[in-house]
């Protein structure tokens, strides 16, 4: 075995988001880490990934580092297709056919409802009002969250951002839970793990709550608990989960050119 | 087929006007936008802006910035990896500017709608979260029964959703290459430029390069927005600056930021239109005020390659401008 590994709280995030991600599978990113999770599931262990962005970006891998956003030179200079929302978001995300998405959240839930519309003080009450800080709103993530068969919701562990209840719902997780999403009847069966700086959240049976799944080797119980604003529930087999392997990480770092992962 | 090509600024004296519906935003955040026609809105002082943006980059946050936006609708508001949108945030927050949140599906969708003359188009997203519950536009209306009515599907039974279709008064479109009657061949995604060129009551193109029509007829299947359907073609280089056109030059890093932080603040927003909206007279100047050696960096892209197909057929400026002449002579 050798020493003990020098990674950051983000790289493991990364790593334990690419670790969801299967060979073969048809799989959307969005811009940032969550993409860097996806590319290093494809350099790692998913060769046969099959990738896209919302843009209609498809076949590519960064070069150069971070693309600065979908539509980046730094992902279109190698790619197979570029064809168009319709397409992406369309053709392949709501018809169903899509088998896993990554997404980021200002804000999640205890169903795994995500919000990246805005801050409100307080609930935002009968009325409408403007929030009192605009996050970049919805995107296409409202779109995944709805048609990806199942999608992973990727967001740094602080109490602000895990609420008992979202402000505001910009992308549909189980709603208020038990069978609520399904009388939606989407196509896409919903969030199957909320991956934080500290750990793997997965959804309960039945209820569709998310409980602790595990924590990674720097984490702990407490630690998430405490950073959880919602009274969470360990499930019985919970475990820590295996720390970055040599190979991962100089597979995630291939990606992360730049480090954005890096910066602690 | 009769040459299109004029100026910008008598494109934006001919087809813009205070209150329209104006959409642009052609690829995500960073891509290829029309943020000249957005800039040349602002020297023309138009006002009272219904903003329809796929995706926000820029061109809305400044104009939400300078307020000449006081509504808009749109899917993604943000600058990506940039960071999020100050000037856009700044309107919003503060009143100035009703923003009505959509998905980037749903935009897409909305407008292939109002191409079709669809009275409605069914929502099977957006649906069942607080995008269908609260609206910017009518926000005494909650839950929402506006913005994305319930409907029944009439085959299945099931409740689903109606987006409202959408059809701009004008689209200032930015392609890569365009003819001078306004076939145009987009290089990158298209975002929703296909089904806006389609939407849009009126179409003006900004491209980055003006081909002949023999580049037109040796790639027909290419191109995505035919000239039938085009008002205008205005001729910028660098029209999607600070973002990138691929193929043509890569994002200003340097510009974006800085660009974002100035609209953070009511100075910063001023200073910003003083230096780089209210600064240049013409495409010359424009490229001073860039930057030369700026100019040579960004088109250095590791993605120029992608233009390697059509470079024989490229106009050259003189060529564009007595085209442009020409039209105005008219």
């Amino acid at each position: 075995m050798s020493a003990a590994l020098d990674y950051t709280r983000q790289e493991m995030m990364a790593i334990a988001t690419g670790r969801e991600i299967r060979d073969g599978e048809l799989a959307i990113f969005g811009v940032g880490l969550s993409m860097l999770a996806g590319f290093f599931a494809q350099a790692n262990h998913a060769p046969n990934l099959r990738s896209m962005t919302e843009g209609g970006v498809y076949g590519a891998t960064p070069v150069g580092g971070l693309p600065w956003g979908i539509e980046c030179n730094r992902l279109a200079v190698n790619a197979t297709s570029f064809t168009s929302a319709l397409d992406a978001l369309g053709f392949l995300v709501a018809s169903g056919r899509c088998d896993v998405g990554v997404i980021g959240a200002a804000q999640v839930d205890k169903f795994g409802n995500v919000n990246t519309t805005g801050v409100w003080d307080g609930e935002i009450g009968p009325h409408y009002r403007a929030p009192k800080t605009r996050l970049p709103g919805a995107g296409g993530a409202n779109d995944i969250a709805c048609g990806a068969k199942r999608f992973i919701v990727m967001v740094t562990h602080e109490p602000k951002r895990f609420a008992e209840k979202a402000t505001y719902i910009s992308s549909p997780g189980y709603l208020d839970g038990g069978l609520s999403r399904a009388k939606q009847g989407f196509v896409g069966g919903g969030p199957s793990a909320i991956i934080t700086t500290l750990g793997i959240l997965r959804p309960e049976p039945d209820t569709n709550e998310f409980v602790l799944d595990g924590w990674f080797p720097f984490s702990s119980v407490e630690e998430i608990k405490a950073n959880t604003g919602w009274a969470l529930r360990v499930a019985p087999d919970a475990r820590e989960i295996a720390a970055p392997s040599e190979t991962e990480l100089a597979n995630l770092r291939k990606v992360d050119e730049t480090g954005a992962l890096r910066k602690k | 087929m009769s040459n299109k090509l004029i100026s910008l600024a008598e494109a934006v004296r001919r087809f813009s006007w205070d209150g329209m519906q104006y959409a642009s935003g052609a690829a995500l955040p960073i891509g290829s936008d029309a943020i000249i026609f957005g800039r040349e809105l602002l020297r023309q002082k138009r006002k009272d802006l219904h903003a329809i943006f796929h995706c926000s980059g820029q061109q809305l946050n400044l104009l939400a910035a300078a307020g000449a936006a006081t509504k808009a609708e749109c899917g993604f508001a943000a600058l990506e990896v940039v960071g999020f949108a100050n000037g856009l945030r700044r309107a919003v927050e503060s009143g100035r500017l009703a923003l009505e949140d959509f998905s980037n599906l749903a935009m897409t969708l909305r407008l292939l709608g109002g191409a079709l003359n669809w009275p409605f188009v069914p929502a099977t997203v957006n649906i069942g979260s607080d995008l269908q519950d609260r609206s910017a536009f009518s926000p005494d209306d909650y839950p929402a029964r506006s913005k994305i009515p319930a409907v029944i599907d009439p085959f299945s039974g099931k409740t689903i959703g109606a987006f409202c279709p959408l059809k701009p008064d004008v689209a200032a479109i930015h392609v890569t290459l365009a003819d001078a009657n306004g076939n145009a061949i987009l290089i990158g995604t298209e975002w929703s430029r296909y089904e806006l060129s389609r939407a849009a009551k009126k179409v003006v193109l900004i491209a980055d390069a003006i081909v002949d029509p023999a580049c037109i007829r040796q790639f027909p299947n290419l191109v995505r927005i035919p000239d039938i359907i085009v008002d205008a073609v205005v001729y910028w280089p660098f029209g999607a600056w600070p973002h990138s056109s691929p193929g043509v030059y890569d994002m200003d890093e340097e510009h974006m930021f800085f660009m974002n932080k100035a609209l953070a603040s009511e100075q910063g927003t001023a200073d910003y239109i003083r230096d780089f909206v209210q600064n240049y007279s013409d495409i010359e100047s424009y490229l001073d005020m860039i930057g030369r050696d700026k100019i040579k960096t960004l088109s250095a892209s590791n993605s120029s390659f992608l233009l390697d197909p059509y470079r024989r057929w490229i106009l050259t400026p003189q060529d564009v401008a007595s085209l442009t002449a020409r039209d105005l002579a008219a």
